[in-house]
């Protein structure tokens, strides 16, 4: 019995270790693409997973606490006995395999999407943007300048990377809609990039906690055609 | 492992309220004050209700701990266990000082003077024949011979002592020359690990002490005792890995 | 009688000085947490003169009282020490004035803490307090916030020290390994994580105090210091002490599941070796899962992903002995087991959320925002929450010799399952659409007030059932009836061998075991003493 559970157990984990490095293996040198999609598919598929993870366990205790209720007041328990050493290591090993499939699964398809968040598309735009409590400040190529108030304005249909560093404490710029957020900091520069396609005004927030206007420090990433966005970088040069 | 009969009474000491309660006004109470607030009337008075407290709950304790035989047996295991905890401390600032040299762009980064090694080399002999007296001593006590027993445990307190002069005529030759505790980098890391270590030999020392005052009435716990050696011992390892990262390095 | 009391050194009775701190603790951290809500009804100042300034303090005090004072000691200290010893045949622990010390170290910690209440410059820092805000900006006196953590942690390190002496050692004479109780296996894990960790979260925050008032440059970035070195120091302890709550808590659910449904844990051996020792190991080696988004280099937020997702195993395990213990079993509910049961569910939604914070690039996303909070609210601030009132309720009769209301326990569960599900779920929702944590105000999303406000009422009645619940205990201890000798019909020690409540020195004799006696088995056995 326990060299026929140790034997499932090894192929189990051979298919595992093995299968799965071939799914992430043409990742690498793609080019980019907007991984807001990504996200949402990965998304998706992740609430389904632990959907239905945590339904199987639901369910399986709720119909227990209901069918196995006392009857009669000296009743006990009739659960399995785990005296072999086979139902002991099966019951460890065979569910341990299959949360491990799952964690790599799940694994895979994040680090997927993680190098499409983190490959910068070689036409980015570059913006610098400066964290101080309790404000930022965008510095583009051209030397335009904006801040919190007057919002991050960029140019529809191009990549923009933000290369970021703080003047004081930490703080984290997150854009809610592009579903990136990263941490600034003095003594390091930090990046994000995202690819806006739609016209019009997102929030973006601080989100590390900052002292006591860590709430003010917000605003907005105002996507503009290529036209309004040169007349606007014009205006606020210099 | 056996214990005896049962008492049918609640066990009670004074001391453990009595030190927790001196910490609280010597340490965070003081601190604050003098730091925080800086006011340092008002910590001078905290620091004058705590350090009494801490006292007393000390000495009531020790006196209390080595006259009571039962139930003493564990401290031999249970110290290695508090020493995991103890090490723990020594790698963090060990790592927090990796961290710190291997991203620095040159090390030692400017304003470090040289640090010799002679005197840290002289340091070395000093504790390991400390740890080494201490156990002469610890095997005088087992032959039951209590005035040989005291005579290794002051020899081994002298040379803590000895080391501990050492450190502070190095801290103040380093000091007059400008390298303080926040100069830079390598200055930081230097106080905190071998500041730290010393506390620890500082510790030792009156751990020593409260074995010694007792031994003179001829009053000697063994488990308190071997307790306080592996204590000391491990303090001393601690050392070697002090002077191979800092000094050697 | 105060003599007896203020300076006991007997296991039982620190243990009720943690019970009764811890409380406090709870109970002010949850009034706070009432006034945060209130707060966060509306957009702008909801409540009258309270700026950005009270709400920092409010949530830094919450946080770290919740943790740190509650649950903690209410798992580890008061749980732990009025079992452990009981269950495992013990007169007490092995050093009892280092534990009677603990407590005292626990007490004025708590101290410390509400004497923010009244000091100028509480600290605002939150219970994370990183660097460089809280060593070189923050106005707040952070060195409160260090002390609190030091007389914890060396409280916390001295009762590892002493439980894991005690369970070593003083296991009554025939007592095997594999017969311990689960709780005690689980307080076994726990305390080694605190063992080991715990001096780490010391010397982080030590270095922070440091910094900020004797001018070392640890996290000066311009003196050659380092700002993630904190980051990384105190999520090194911070995440493995997830698990110091997670593990007792588990505990505290096996033994009553067990219990009323009369039933020996399902695969007992695999829960022990794999699910609390495996959650020991991995747990080690995940914390940079609190830095996906703080700058690190992109390998090792990838590695630490992996490793993050892989701590579904062990839990697994634990999971899967906990709903197995049910199947074929003879089920009876009591206050305590409907808390334990609930919790199957609220261990599932709390920890089942931590995978997508588990995968850097959903992260990404939503580190930082109400989706993390109501993530560790789920499994932290209601499931472990939860295991220490079933544990009350269970061991009520035990420790008081009286009976509590049943039915006012009922409604309290009730109450409170209710509650929480309403206050937290909304919070999932809108931190999913980027509800930043840690805000005053929220003008940036006018569109979240009717969840916030959702919210609000949920903890409301969450409220209303922790008060029935406090007027359960207090009236009940004093005025309830007289418990019968082993209510729940276990077969562990402290009910088959003891009285309610147990006497000074615990046992009139030292029971002796047999190797055929377990404490999860149901079937009447024989037991000799010593
Ligand atoms: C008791 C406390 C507790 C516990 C047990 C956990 C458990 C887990 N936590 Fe949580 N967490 C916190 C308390 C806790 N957490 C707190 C307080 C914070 C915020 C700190 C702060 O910033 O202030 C936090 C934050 C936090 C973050 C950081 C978010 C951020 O700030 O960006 C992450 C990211 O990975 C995370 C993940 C996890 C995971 C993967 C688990 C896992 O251990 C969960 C494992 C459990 C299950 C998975 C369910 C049962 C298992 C099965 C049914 C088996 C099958 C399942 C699969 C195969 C998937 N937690
Ligand atoms: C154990 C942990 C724990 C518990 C139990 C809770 C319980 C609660 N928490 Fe908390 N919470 C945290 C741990 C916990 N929390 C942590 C770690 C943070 C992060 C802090 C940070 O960001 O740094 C946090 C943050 C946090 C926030 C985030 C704020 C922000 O980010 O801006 C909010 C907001 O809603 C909140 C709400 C609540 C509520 C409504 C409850 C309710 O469940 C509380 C219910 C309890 C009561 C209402 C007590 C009532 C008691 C009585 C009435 C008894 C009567 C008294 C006597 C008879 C003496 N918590
Ligand atoms: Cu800047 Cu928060
Ligand atoms: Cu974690």
């Amino acid at each position: 019995m326990i060299n026929r559970v140790l034997l499932l157990a090894a192929i189990v984990g051979i298919i595992v270790f093995g299968v799965l490095p071939v799914g992430a293996e043409d990742e690498v040198k793609r080019a980019f693409t907007d991984h807001t999609e990504e996200f949402h598919k990965v998304w998706v598929h992740l609430l389904w997973d632990i959907g239905i993870i945590g339904g199987i366990f639901l369910i399986l205790s709720i119909y227990f606490m209901f069918a196995y209720r006392r009857k009669r007041d000296d009743q006990i328990g009739n659960g399995p006995k785990f005296t072999t050493m086979g139902m002991i290591l099966g019951w460890a090993l065979i569910p341990s395999f299959i949360f491990m499939a799952d964690d790599f699964y799940l694994s895979a398809q994040g680090w997927k999407l993680w190098i499409d968040q983190r490959t910068v598309p070689e036409n980015a735009m570059e913006v610098e943007v400066t964290g101080q409590m309790w404000g930022w400040e965008f510095e583009y190529e051209n030397g335009a300048i904006s801040d919190n108030d007057e919002g991050l304005v960029v140019p529809e249909g191009r990549p923009v990377v933000l290369r970021m560093k703080s003047d004081d404490v930490v703080h984290s710029f997150f854009i809610p809609r592009y579903r990136i957020k990263e941490d600034l900091m003095p003594g390091r520069v930090t990046y994000l990039w995202f690819y806006p396609k739609d016209k019009g005004e997102h929030v973006f927030t601080c989100t590390e906690f900052c002292g006591t206007n860590h709430s003010e420090m917000w605003g907005k990433v105002k996507v503009v055609s290529q036209e309004e966005f040169d007349e606007w970088s014009e205006k606020n040069k210099g | 492992m056996a214990q005896s009969h049962v008492e049918h009474h609640w066990e009670y000491s004074y001391y453990p309220l009595i030190l927790a309660a001196g910490i609280f006004f010597a340490v965070p109470l003081a601190f604050a004050s003098m730091f925080q607030y800086e006011n340092g009337l008002m910590a001078a008075i905290f620091a004058g209700i705590g350090v009494p407290l801490i006292v007393i709950g000390i000495a009531g304790w020790t006196a209390e701990g080595i006259s009571d035989k039962q139930g003493q047996g564990y401290a031999v295991s249970g110290i290695p266990i508090f020493i995991v905890s103890e090490a723990m401390i020594f790698l963090c600032l060990f790592i927090s000082y990796w961290m710190l040299r291997l991203s620095a762009p040159e090390w030692p980064p400017e304003g470090s003077p040289e640090i010799g090694v002679g005197l840290p080399i002289i340091m070395t002999f000093v504790l390991v024949a400390s740890s080494f007296t201490y156990h002469f001593g610890e095997i005088k006590m087992e032959a039951e011979d209590g005035s040989g027993f005291i005579k290794w445990l002051i020899i081994s307190m002298v040379l803590g002592t000895v080391f501990l002069l050492m450190t502070g005529y190095e801290y103040n030759h380093l000091l007059s020359q400008g390298f303080g505790w926040g100069t830079n980098a390598k200055s930081t890391a230097f106080y905190s690990i071998t500041g730290f270590h010393a506390s620890h030999v500082l510790v030792g020392l009156c751990i020593f002490l409260t074995v010694l005052i007792p031994a003179f009435a001829g009053n000697i716990n063994q488990t308190f005792v071997k307790s306080a050696g592996i204590y000391w011992h491990f303090v001393d390892i601690v050392w070697f890995f002090v002077v191979s990262q800092i000094y050697l390095w | 009688m105060i003599k007896e009391w203020l300076f006991t050194t007997d296991h039982k009775r620190v243990g009720i000085l943690y019970l009764v701190g811890s409380l406090a603790a709870f109970a002010v951290a949850g009034i706070v947490a009432l006034l945060i809500r209130w707060e966060l009804t509306g957009i702008g100042e909801t409540i009258g003169g309270v700026g950005p300034d009270d709400y920092n303090f409010w949530l830094y005090f919450h946080g770290a009282a919740m943790i740190l004072a509650f649950l903690i000691p209410g798992l580890t200290g008061f749980l732990a020490n009025y079992l452990v010893p009981l269950m495992i045949g013990a007169h007490d622990v092995a050093f009892p004035r280092v534990n009677a010390f603990s407590v005292w170290l626990f007490w004025f910690a708590i101290v410390i803490a509400l004497l923010s209440f009244v000091i100028p410059d509480p600290p605002d820092i939150m219970w994370t307090g990183y660097p460089p805000y809280s060593s070189e900006f923050s106005p707040g006196n952070t060195a409160f916030y260090v002390f609190t953590v030091h007389l914890i942690g060396f409280s916390s390190i001295l009762g590892a020290v002493n439980f894991l002496c005690t369970v070593i050692y003083m296991r009554a004479p025939g007592m095997k390994w594999n017969q311990l109780n689960f709780f005690v296996w689980t307080i076994l894990g726990a305390f080694v994580i605190q063992l080991i960790f715990v001096p780490v979260l010391a010397s982080s925050v030590t270095l922070l105090l440091t910094d900020k008032y004797f001018g070392t440059a640890f996290f000066v970035p311009a003196n050659g210091g380092d700002v993630l070195l904190y980051q990384n120091l105190f999520w090194f302890y911070s995440h493995p002490a997830v698990y110091v709550i997670l593990l007792p808590a588990v505990g505290v659910m096996m033994e009553i599941i067990s219990n009323m449904s009369k039933n020996p844990i399902f695969n007992y051996k695999a829960a022990v070796y794999g699910g609390v020792w495996g959650v020991v190991v991995l747990g080690s080696d995940v914390w940079v899962h609190h830095l996906y988004t703080s700058g690190l280099a992109d390998w090792i937020r990838i590695g630490m992903m992996v490793t993050t997702l892989i701590i579904s195993i062990p839990i697994g395990l634990l999971i899967i002995s906990l709903v197995g213990t049910l199947f074929r079993g003879s089920i009876k509910y009591s206050t305590g087991m409907l808390y334990a049961t609930s919790n199957l569910f609220l261990i599932l939604v709390g920890g089942l959320t931590g995978i997508p914070l588990a995968m850097t690039s959903l992260t990404l996303h939503l580190a930082e925002t109400y989706f993390v909070m109501a993530h560790f609210h789920f499994i932290m601030g209601i499931m472990a929450t939860f295991a220490v009132f079933a544990g009350i309720y269970h061991w009520f009769p035990k420790m008081t010799g009286r009976m509590y209301s049943e039915k006012l326990g009922v409604i309290g569960f009730v109450l409170n399952f209710v509650g929480v599900n309403l206050t937290f779920w909304p919070l999932f929702y809108i931190g999913f659409l980027g509800m930043p944590r840690r805000y005053y105000d929220y003008a940036m999303f006018p569109e979240f007030e009717p969840f916030q406000v959702m919210a609000t009422v949920g903890a409301i009645v969450v409220a209303v059932s922790m008060a029935l619940n406090f007027y359960n205990w207090i009236v009940s201890a004093i005025f309830g009836e007289k418990a019968p000798e082993n209510p729940w019909g276990s077969n562990s020690l402290e009910w088959t061998h003891c009285q309610s409540p147990p006497g000074p020195g615990n046992f009139p004799k030292l029971p002796k075991v047999s190797s055929k006696w377990h404490p999860h088995e149901y079937k009447p056995q024989v037991i000799e003493w010593v």
